[in-house]
């Protein structure tokens, strides 16, 4: 066999092809009526330990190697170092991502004795002046990352590949330099995945037990490859891919076990169904929730993520601000400021221009702005809209009714069907003289809509909505700034669409109320809230920031350049010494894993078409193997990179990680098909009613080791050419910077 | 396709087994040659049932069909039931659908969009617009033919058509008669797909009765013609599918041809377009797969099905699609207020010009600079200081040629040399601003917009003698060139350059953020630290030095032929589609179009409104069909796995083939929608809307075999009668006709249609009353409207101009002085401020509405024109 063309002319002559054996295998050969335990002989079982053992040795080296360089902050680790730090110091923070890794990183602190005093301010700080144990932290990550070679590993093993190609895999994982970049620092992508390399063996591991259903083992892995996935899921939403994996080739396996050739009754199959729902929904959800429980019995003080939740969370933690809240009664002078903008209700003598710049004319009335600095033309006194019984003093209820006084001018807030300056589809926000007439009393009622915080306004606490009962607005403000007759403050207006959250405001002072007074009325005890309340706003809150993630970074990319590796990203540079780390994967590698893709796509498609006319070009097991194994990686590949395509928020190459792992167990897949004859197998758990069947050996050709270990080469030199770049411990020169950059895309420092 | 049973459904609705397919072929032949008008149509529908039916290909039912189909044809048009049917119904839907197409007589909702590209499309003005140009071509072409006035301009919402004499009527009758065509197409599309006479007037009856079909095809828009060839193009396709025994026939040529031209057609109107591509696509490629597993099919004869569908299917659109726009390069030759949106190089070939310049910069040449990585200009500066930074002379981008945009390329030490002395890459250098002999400069302050720290400020800075300082150094790094001396040395327009100002490292930078009013709305320009490499880059666009010798190479922009102008100009739709992100008060997203949540508001006068909505009745049966079709589907999936062989006798089939047809097409019309980020409206449904009611007529006529024939007219009328009375009780929404509140009241089905029912009298007879009080009001107060007409009339006058005529204005006010303003405002403001009250809102709402769909800055340019008044008034 020579090349993929021949090798698939032999296969299709599909009974001509007896299985080929092995001298080793002989004494199983002889009675092939014998259901087979393991298709693999002791002597193979130790080469494959001894290869495993070594590349293990490789990883550890690879991700170890001058683990103390650089003793600074570089890139993320801003981040992941300082929520590790809040962990130690119980203050809440926010973030997009789950708790799960981020704990690990504190727990490992924790471990070594940090107490959390560094807060990872800026990339380039030093570790060592600031005296934080930083390599202990950059162990853990290192270490799964390491750990994630074997898995990978006996992934394939498990998925009957020969030793060659298992090692194939894991040497690429090995030696990519991405990998190894990424994995080494205080970041949580080798974290995410290791436990995606954990749900798929696990899951490979069920799938071979699937002979003996609800058998203990079908139970352990089954259960571990929840476990695992939903481990994969609290790293990070991305583990969501890793659940889609799964999740496909579950539903596969139900949809086979569904078909009445299988003969189970419906009784049965529902048993089957009942249990993946346990196993891999209902576990999973529970870890899931287990990590937020955890992360909530830690971060028990208020710290610097209280802004982003309600008040009613905020009250939940100690020493937040909500506990100064003091409830506001009628006739008290309030400050109302917005909830997004954080600017104050404002007026000032001063009246809207007659006709704006686009010709449009307005109300001529006094202007309502929104103002940034605290001054007396922020208080609004409260009175009831009803003028027989004022209700001075008494409490301001959720849904009353209310009028808003503007102390300094003494008139009315008021809305009416008045285009706004800069919004011609919003109203027009103005006063009204309380020395007029009444006539315009009905425009000056706004219903006061309490959103969290309880049933009565309190400061700090409440948030509300002020609706016009008129016209069925929302007094609303944007960051639009008004023009110089505004003096450039912000615009407010009514807003037409009710339900925005923008429309949100909260009284944060009332004027003259003094410290006793607040020490009277506010119980400063902290409250509790259920856990999954808890848990919902903030899984909704992390949703949607990450939506909002879409700021653009320098080094942002599009995933459709991942897989050519356009760009890298500079996570750390240092001026004096001029080194620098710049990640990027290992260009050759990465490129003979994107081909070996496409020779995935072509040989399922030829087979595809060939089989729809008729002709089977590929040997009945060859085909399982490549549709169920290597299909399933591909798979795993597609999963782990289509989808960042829908995502709208900034992306970075360190997120096709994941997809990149696949795509080297596919790469080794492929060396297999093409190199290797035939397969090993069976490789499942025989079960009662399996009938028995011949056993089948690989064989693999010189050319095979030969082409092996040309890629093995190529990748290591390759990965070493790089390594200055992603270990950042020597610098190369100038032309050696010029050397390396076989993209013109790939943006070095100090390349000039 | 499939291959499949022997067995049909018999007329009476009792699914039967057929026995020889021949018998029952002479068996129709025989009846046929007897016909009276009932037996007739029922003997058509039987025989289009067996036509979709009839697989097998035998030589003997291919003949008794194709006599058949003779012979249908070549009976006299007037005893045929079927053609008497869609004539009526045709006749009904011209008749519905256009009644008072005059009215309302003012701009109503996107006519200010398209009826204002129709006046471009006269004046040959180059203008952008998201759209591709057919619909708005074939507008503009009836708006030509019946003399439309370029200069009225479709400006606002509401603006008066009678008076200007604007041929509306006609444009909107050219889309009106397109949404009527839509009518006969749903009946034969049914009906070609092998369904019965009642199921194809039931989907053309429903078709016709749909109160937002009807709204949105009788104004200037763009749907109706993309509804029309929507469905041209699934009806060619159908009746192709059915010539799928005679391959390589005429009739198949024709159909498959017919439909790839109404896929280009389609394309061609609105991108929209490109999902009924997607449909036909799905379905070509399922058919070259059953083709592919035919082994009957020799691959060579499969090549020629795949040659002959590709060219049919991907060139003749591509081809019909390009043909458009070469058509619309051709008029709009002109430049005009799109020109900002295109590259250089695309606007020389709009009118505009650029003078050969020098190939080779020396220092001391006297040169403009533009950006490349946004469309802002030039660089530029006038004699205007920031308000705040420095307050410094301001640097802007500017996009029209200015003596302001000239510079002069000084030495490092701000010296020109004698002589020759050519610019390379890695010289610092100085420009000199010529007018205000200014130096470019920057320096560690904030920005004026910008709040990011990588951010500072550029200025002009410096006076006549002055010998600068460190920060007017700028390095010339060439980062991008045409050919290897275009890289060493700064070469006019082949050069692509980064200055980099060589104190802070920063690269001069531009983004699309405007400067505030103090500056002209001008771009704003920066020094950035490492920026985005496409927003650093400038090009030398113009080049003069009294020193050059006669014979210098000279170098100009290459004009970009028909391709270069296409592409690029479809580049420029993706992306300012894609950026149509703003909200609107009546946008909606996808999941709540099939429940019919909310409409639309598209005008509203003299209490009468006209609202974009549905049909309920139609809308919400045909998203209970596809519901039952996917229930279906899904149970049957489920239960041929446990191995349950239903076939229902062949009905299945029936409903999988057709059925499935228009479940794929609805399932491509309406779920990309999901993925657009872009503001979406009720009425991108439309064309899955079509989709789905077929589905529910397919549904009907499978019902329908269950109950026995004459039933099936009761079911029939009685479903049409539904939903002809439910087109009824909305009709003065569709129409914008007299209402009273109590019937808008009761028309309201679900809680979420926003119409206002006050805004209805309580009786017809108040409309009579209050007409005749505002005519007596008008002539009572025909002095105090005067101001608030010329207010109007100054509001239309463009360019120039306006600008005039507003600081006219303001003149006057000052004049009067202080006191006397406010009173001289008032009194002029007491009618105007009335009618603010009263009419604004609405007028303001309109004007919104007007935004719905690309009104991107349209503006742009005319305001840019003001500014280059300021800046003269203020040089």
């Amino acid at each position: 066999a020579t090349g993929s063309e021949s090798t698939l002319r032999q296969r299709s002559t599909v009974p001509k092809h007896t299985p080929p054996t092995d001298s080793n295998t002989a004494a199983t050969e002889d009675a092939p009526k014998k259901v087979i335990k393991s298709v693999f002989t002791s002597a193979e079982k130790t080469n494959s330990l001894i290869a495993l053992a070594g590349l293990t040795a490789l990883a550890i080296v690879s991700r170890f190697y001058k683990i103390n360089e650089p003793d600074e902050v570089v890139f993320d680790e801003v981040h992941f170092g300082k929520f590790a730090s809040y962990y130690l110091r119980g203050s809440y923070f926010f973030d997009v991502h789950p708790p799960l890794a981020k704990m690990m990183l504190a727990a490992m602190g924790y471990f070594i004795g940090y107490d959390g005093h560094f807060l990872f301010d800026n990339i380039g700080d030093k570790y060592n002046d600031n005296n934080v144990p930083y390599i202990g932290l950059r162990a853990l990550p290192a270490f799964l990352g390491a750990m994630t070679v074997p898995l990978v590993y006996m992934t394939m093993r498990e998925a009957g590949f020969p030793i060659l190609t298992c090692a194939l895999a894991a040497f690429f994982v090995i030696f990519d330099n991405m990998l190894v970049t990424q994995t080494r620092l205080i970041l949580l992508d080798s974290m995410l995945v290791f436990f995606m390399m954990c749900s798929i063996y696990s899951y490979v591991r069920f799938y071979k037990t699937r002979n003996n259903p609800f058998s203990l083992k079908w139970w352990s892995w089954m259960i571990a490859t929840g476990i695992s996935i939903a481990l994969t899921t609290s790293v990070k939403m991305v583990g969501l891919f890793t659940v889609a994996t799964i999740g496909v080739a579950v539903i596969w396996d139900l949809w086979e076990l569904l078909d009445i050739r299988r003969r189970l009754t419906m009784q049965q199959f529902m048993n089957h169904f009942y249990a993946r729902a346990i196993g891999l929904i209902l576990i999973p959800v529970v870890v899931y929730l287990f990590w937020f429980y955890v992360h909530f019995a830690i971060l028990i003080n208020s710290g610097p993520g209280d802004d982003f939740m309600s008040t009613e969370f905020q009250e939940t933690l100690k020493g937040n601000t909500m506990a100064d809240g003091i409830y506001v009664k009628y006739g008290d002078n309030i400050t109302i400021r917005h909830k997004d903008t954080s600017v104050y209700l404002h007026s000032h003598a001063h009246n809207y221009p007659l006709r704006y710049d686009d010709g449009r004319i307005s109300s001529a009335g006094q202007q309502v702005t929104g103002y940034s600095h605290e001054d007396p033309n922020n208080l609004w006194q409260i009175y009831s809209d009803n003028v027989e019984n004022t209700k001075i003093g008494n409490q301001v209820k959720d849904k009353d009714v209310i009028r808003l006084l503007h102390v300094a001018t003494s008139s009315w807030l008021l809305a009416h069907d008045v285009a706004s300056p800069t919004m011609t589809t919003n109203e027009e926000i103005t006063t009204y003289s309380t020395n007029e007439d009444g006539s315009r009393f009905n425009e000056t009622t706004f219903q006061i809509i309490l959103e969290s915080g309880g049933d009565k306004l309190r400061t700090m606490a409440s948030n509300f909505k002020l609706l016009h009962q008129s016209t069925k607005v929302a007094i609303w403000t944007h960051s639009q700034k008004l023009p110089d007759w505004g003096f450039e403050q912000q615009e407010v207006n009514g807003n037409k669409n009710l339900v925005q959250k923008s429309n949100l405001w909260l009284s944060d002072n009332i004027e003259g109320k003094n410290a006793s007074e607040i020490d009277q009325e506010s119980s400063k005890a902290v409250k509790t809230r259920s856990f999954i309340l808890k848990f919902l706003e903030l899984q909704g809150k992390m949703i949607s920031h990450n939506a909002g993630l879409t700021d653009s970074h320098p080094y942002q990319s599009s995933p459709i350049e991942w897989p050519f590796l356009v760009r890298g990203i500079s996570f750390w540079t240092e001026n004096e010494t001029r080194k620098q780390i710049y990640l990027i994967g290992n260009p050759l590698g990465m490129w003979i894993a994107v081909a070996s893709l496409a020779v995935i796509i072509g040989v399922s498609g030829a087979d595809l078409l060939s089989r729809r006319r008729g002709f089977y070009p590929l040997n009945q097991d060859v085909q399982k193997r490549f549709y169920y194994a290597t299909g399933f990686f591909f798979i795993g590949w597609i999963f782990h990179y289509i989808p960042f395509f829908l995502m709208g928020r900034a992306l970075f190459l360190h997120h096709y990680m994941p997809a990149l792992v696949f795509s080297y167990m596919v790469l080794a897949a492929v060396h297999g098909f093409i190199f290797i004859e035939g397969v090993d197998g069976p490789i499942s758990d025989p079960g009662p009613e399996t009938r028995p069947r011949q056993l089948q050996r690989a064989i693999v050709p010189v050319i095979a080791y030969a082409t092996g270990i040309i890629l093995m080469a190529i990748h290591l030199g390759s990965f070493l050419f790089f390594a200055p770049l992603s270990y950042g411990t020597s610098a190369p020169s100038v032309a050696g910077l010029a050397r390396r950059k076989f993209l013109p895309q790939w943006d070095y420092h100090f390349a000039k | 396709m499939r291959n499949g049973h022997s067995s049909a459904v018999d007329q009476t609705g009792v699914p039967v087994y057929r026995g020889s397919q021949a018998a029952r072929g002479s068996s129709l032949n025989n009846n046929n040659s007897t016909a009276t008008d009932s037996r007739q149509s029922l003997d058509e529908s039987r025989e289009h049932h067996n036509h979709s039916k009839a697989v097998h290909s035998n030589d003997n039912e291919d003949n008794s069909r194709f006599t058949k189909f003779k012979s249908r044809r070549s009976l006299p048009w007037y005893q045929s039931r079927e053609l008497q049917i869609v004539g009526a119904i045709t006749l009904l839907s011209l008749i519905v659908r256009l009644w008072a197409i005059d009215y309302p007589t003012s701009v109503v909702f996107d006519e200010v969009h398209f009826g204002g590209f129709a006046s471009k499309y006269i004046k040959n003005r180059f203008f952008m617009d998201v759209h591709p140009p057919l619909a708005k071509m074939l507008i503009a072409l009836t708006g030509w033919l019946f003399g439309l006035n370029p200069s009225f301009d479709f400006k606002e919402i509401g603006l008066d058509y009678i008076e200007p004499k604007v041929p509306y009527v006609p444009m909107r009758l050219m889309c009106g008669i397109m949404g009527v065509a839509v009518v006969p197409m749903a009946f034969y599309t049914v009906r070609n797909s092998g369904h019965s006479i009642h199921a194809a007037t039931l989907a053309a009856l429903l078709v016709l009765f749909e109160n937002s079909l009807v709204t949105q095809s009788r104004l200037i828009l763009l749907d109706s013609p993309l509804i029309l060839f929507t469905a041209f193009t699934a009806l060619a396709w159908v009746n192709f599918h059915n010539q799928r025994k005679n391959a390589f026939s005429d009739d198949w040529f024709i159909w498959l041809f017919l439909t790839g031209v109404g896929l280009g057609l389609s394309g061609s109107v609105k991108w929209v377009g490109l999902f009924i591509i997607a449909t036909i696509g799905t379905s070509t490629i399922n058919q070259l797969w059953d083709l592919w597993g035919d082994l009957k099919v020799s691959p060579r004869s499969w090549l020629n099905h795949f040659i002959a569908r590709a060219v049919c299917l991907i060139v003749v659109p591509v081809a019909v699609y390009m043909l458009m726009f070469e058509i619309h390069f051709l008029i709009l030759h002109n430049g005009g207020d799109g020109d900002g949106f295109m590259s250089a190089p695309f606007q020389m070939t709009l009118g505009h010009s650029l003078q050969d310049s020098p190939l080779s910069v020396a220092y001391g040449a006297s040169v403009s600079i533009r950006h490349q990585g946004t469309k802002g200009g030039y660089l530029h500066s006038h004699a205007s200081v920031y308000e705040t930074g420095s307050k410094q002379q301001q640097i802007t981008l500017y996009p029209h040629k200015d003596t302001n945009n000239d510079w002069i390329i000084q030495k490092k030490d701000g010296t020109v040399p004698e002589g020759l002395e050519y610019i390379q890459h890695g010289d610092v250098i100085r420009l000199m601003h010529i007018t205000t002999n200014k130096r470019l400069h920057s320096h560690e302050h904030k920005p004026p917009m910008t709040e990011d720290e990588n951010h500072f400020e550029v200025s002009g800075y410096g006076f006549k003698d002055f010998a600068g300082d460190a920060n007017d150094e700028w390095r010339v790094e060439i980062v991008e060139n045409n050919d290897e001396e275009s890289g060493k040395f700064l070469h006019t327009l082949n050069s692509k350059f980064k200055l980099v100002h060589t104190n802070m490292n920063c690269d001069l930078f531009s983004h699309k953020v405007k400067l505030p009013k103090w500056a002209f709305e001008q771009q704003e320009v920066t020094c950035m630290r490492s920026a985005v490499l496409a927003k650093t880059t400038w090009v030398i666009e113009s080049n003069i030095h009294a020193d050059y010798p006669e014979d210098a190479p000279k170098v100009n922009y290459k004009k970009p032929g028909f391709l270069g102008k296409f592409l690029e100009l479809n580049k420029v739709m993706w992306e300012t589609n894609a950026g149509l992100l703003d909200s609107h008060p009546y946008d909606s997203r996808p999941s709540s179009w099939p429940l019919l949540k909310r409409g639309i508001s598209f005008w509203g006068r003299e209490q009468k409104h006209i609202y974009l909505v549905g049909n309920p009745v139609t809308w919400f049966m045909s998203t209970a069909a596809i519901v039952i079709y996917v229930a279906i589907r899904g149970l049957l999936f489920l239960r041929d796995k446990r191995g349950y062989n239903d076939d229902f006798n062949g009905l299945r089939e029936y409903y999988e083939l057709s059925g499935g047809f228009f479940f794929v097409a609805w399932a491509f019309h309406y779920f990309p929608f999901f993925l657009m980020d872009r503001q979406l409206f009720l009425h991108h449904y439309l064309p899955a809307l079509y989709f789905a009611i077929l589905l529910f007529s397919v549904t009907f006529d499978v019902a329908c075999r269950f109950i026995p024939s004459r039933a099936r007219l009761v079911a029939l009328v009685l479903i049409a009668s539904i939903a002809i009375y439910s087109f009824r009780v909305r009709a003065p929404l569709t129409y914008g006709s007299e209402w009273t509140r109590s019937e808008c009241e009761a028309s309201k089905v679900l809680t979420t249609w926003d119409y206002d029912c006050n805004q209805y009298p309580d009786n017809y007879a108040q409309y009579v009353s209050n007409a005749a009080a505002k005519t007596a009001a008008v002539e009572s107060t025909t002095n105090a409207e005067e101001p608030a007409a010329n207010v109007d009339s100054f509001e239309r006058d463009t360019e120039p101009q306006e600008q005039q005529a507003v600081s006219e204005g303001e003149g006057v006010v000052d004049a009067v002085g202080a006191g006397a303003a406010v009173a001289a405002a008032a009194a002029v403001a007491e009618p105007v401020g009335e009618d603010a009250q009263i009419t604004d809102p609405a007028e303001a709402k309109m004007a919104q509405d007007g935004e719905i769909e690309p009104t991107f800055d349209f503006e742009v340019p005319v305001e840019d024109d003001e500014v280059s008044e300021n800046e003269k008034n203020d040089a």
